[in-house]
């Protein structure tokens, strides 16, 4: 008997997916999962915010440059891209040098999450939100995120990692952000992504040598989606001048701090991913810090003095801090923690309180990515 | 709401979980408009939903929300910003350390 079988990895659409041959109707598969997979639950936050002051957001005075943004992202130009071609060769999982391997999985698993993350976000604000423009922008996001998180779960397959997606039926409690917190930390967020995939591509193609994972050669595209993400929040910050200056200029510090010196702290923990990518983290930090701080010039007006004496005394003393506070979480002392957790927070007011460095910031937001 | 005390109900929900190579995502939605404020908290009833890898599984099923005492709420809503390190890419997980 000769039938057409269908899969669900072929469909087009929810619909036909659910309606594929082997499919088995809905199930929670205990299958799902091959045993000899290792598993790893990927638990994202879930947000609320104040929805309708996102939704009072009029997007009127950047029109222009919104709807060609919108468009472009529309068009979805990467569309194609995310697909394993003859460039994917094949991993040498099993001769990995374990602490390297340790790290990258380490390293794939923290992007899978990010990029998770950033999809659950965008969808909620997608779903409660009311403002025809801030809707269609959440959706073109979410479909991003839940793209790029889907090539990195792939490239997990490959090391027999499984990412288990179990936790809707675990108890999670809902987190809120302020809308203008959302705009600041996805705004440095979706830059710095850029700035740290863009660096790493750049660096890889003058060291193909170092290039031991293919998943580095997609880099750049990806990339380009993080810069299309950045460029909607410039423009939705644009919107409302308030947003950019006076107290919240402040804020603003804060949080290019908090990004740039974590940044800092987690790459200084993948010692082996670095050194395999032949990478110092410490030039790597800084170059990645320029470039998000000359594209944060669009919209922000201040930056962070990176060259400043007490910056890169700060963050190593941030690192140590953090070092010795892992260790005594390790060995359970309580006590053991008040220590490095004050030296952290000090080593932090030092970093925060280095003068930024102010700037005119440019009529017109939008940038092309150029490194 | 209280000031102190939690409330809970339970609503109807849709989960939507997709393990296809295209897109990784999970998302669940009330389906009688139940709104989810800071601080609540939701448990989806039953087994965990697991897609097998290429699929999407789409069910319906049955939440409880626990809502969040006046007070929890305000406390979400000061501090719950301070979590937004978790969108990059470089946020901590607790596995490594140096």
């Amino acid at each position: 008997m000769n039938v057409q079988r269908t899969h669900s990895a072929d469909a087009a659409t929810v619909e036909e997916a659910l309606a594929a041959d082997n499919h088995q109707g809905v199930v929670d598969s205990e299958g799902a999962t091959a045993l000899a997979m290792q598993n790893t639950l990927l638990t994202p936050r879930f947000y609320t915010t104040d929805f309708d002051e996102m939704d009072a957001i009029d997007v009127t005075p950047v029109r222009a440059d919104w709807d060609k943004l919108i468009a472009q992202m529309k068009s979805d130009p990467n569309k194609g891209h995310f697909k394993k071609n003859e460039d994917w060769d094949s991993v040498d999982w099993e001769n990995m040098e374990p602490r390297l391997k340790a790290e990258f999985i380490d390293f794939l698993v923290s992007s899978c999450t990010a990029e998770f993350s950033g999809c659950v976000l965008y969808k909620e604000m997608k779903r409660r939100g009311n403002n025809e423009d801030i809707v269609t922008l959440f959706q073109l996001m979410a479909r991003d995120e839940a793209r790029h998180a889907g090539f990195i779960n792939d490239a997990l397959r490959e090391a027999g990692i499984a990412v288990n997606l179990g936790f809707l039926t675990q108890k999670k409690k809902y987190t809120y952000f302020r809308p203008k917190f959302i705009y600041y930390a996805t705004y440095l967020s979706e830059k710095i992504g850029y700035a740290r995939y863009i660096t790493i591509y750049r660096h890889l193609e003058k060291h193909p040598e170092h290039r031991f994972h293919p998943i580095f050669k997609w880099f750049r595209e990806w990339c380009n989606d993080e810069f299309s993400h950045g460029e909607a929040f410039a423009l939705l910050m644009k919107t409302d001048p308030k947003l950019t200056s006076g107290g919240n200029v402040l804020w603003i510090k804060f949080f290019l701090t908090a990004v740039y010196s974590t940044m800092y702290v987690r790459d200084h923990q993948r010692p082996a991913f670095h050194e395999a990518l032949g990478v110092d983290p410490d030039w790597y930090g800084q170059e990645v810090f320029r470039k998000t701080s000359a594209i944060s010039e669009q919209i922000f007006p201040i930056t962070l003095d990176i060259d400043h004496p007490r910056w890169m005394k700060g963050l190593k003393r941030l690192q140590k801090a953090n070092a010795d506070l892992a260790a005594a979480k390790q060995r359970g002392s309580l006590l053991g923690r008040i220590g490095p957790s004050a030296r952290a927070a000090m080593a932090f007011v030092s970093l925060f309180t280095i003068p930024a460095k102010k700037h005119a910031v440019p009529d017109t937001t939008r940038m092309e990515p150029a490194y | 709401m209280g000031l102190f005390t939690r409330e809970t109900e339970t609503a109807p929900c849709q989960v939507e979980v997709s393990h296809k190579f295209d897109s990784l995502h999970a998302h669940m939605k009330f389906l009688n408009g139940a709104v989810i404020h800071p601080g609540d908290e939701v448990l989806v009833h039953g087994a965990p939903i697991m897609a097998p890898y290429g699929e999407v599984v789409i069910e319906d099923r049955m939440a409880t929300i626990t809502r969040a005492s006046k007070l929890e709420q305000l406390w979400t809503r000061m501090t719950g910003d301070f979590e937004f390190m978790e969108l990059c890419e470089f946020s901590f997980s607790e596995e490594v350390s140096v």
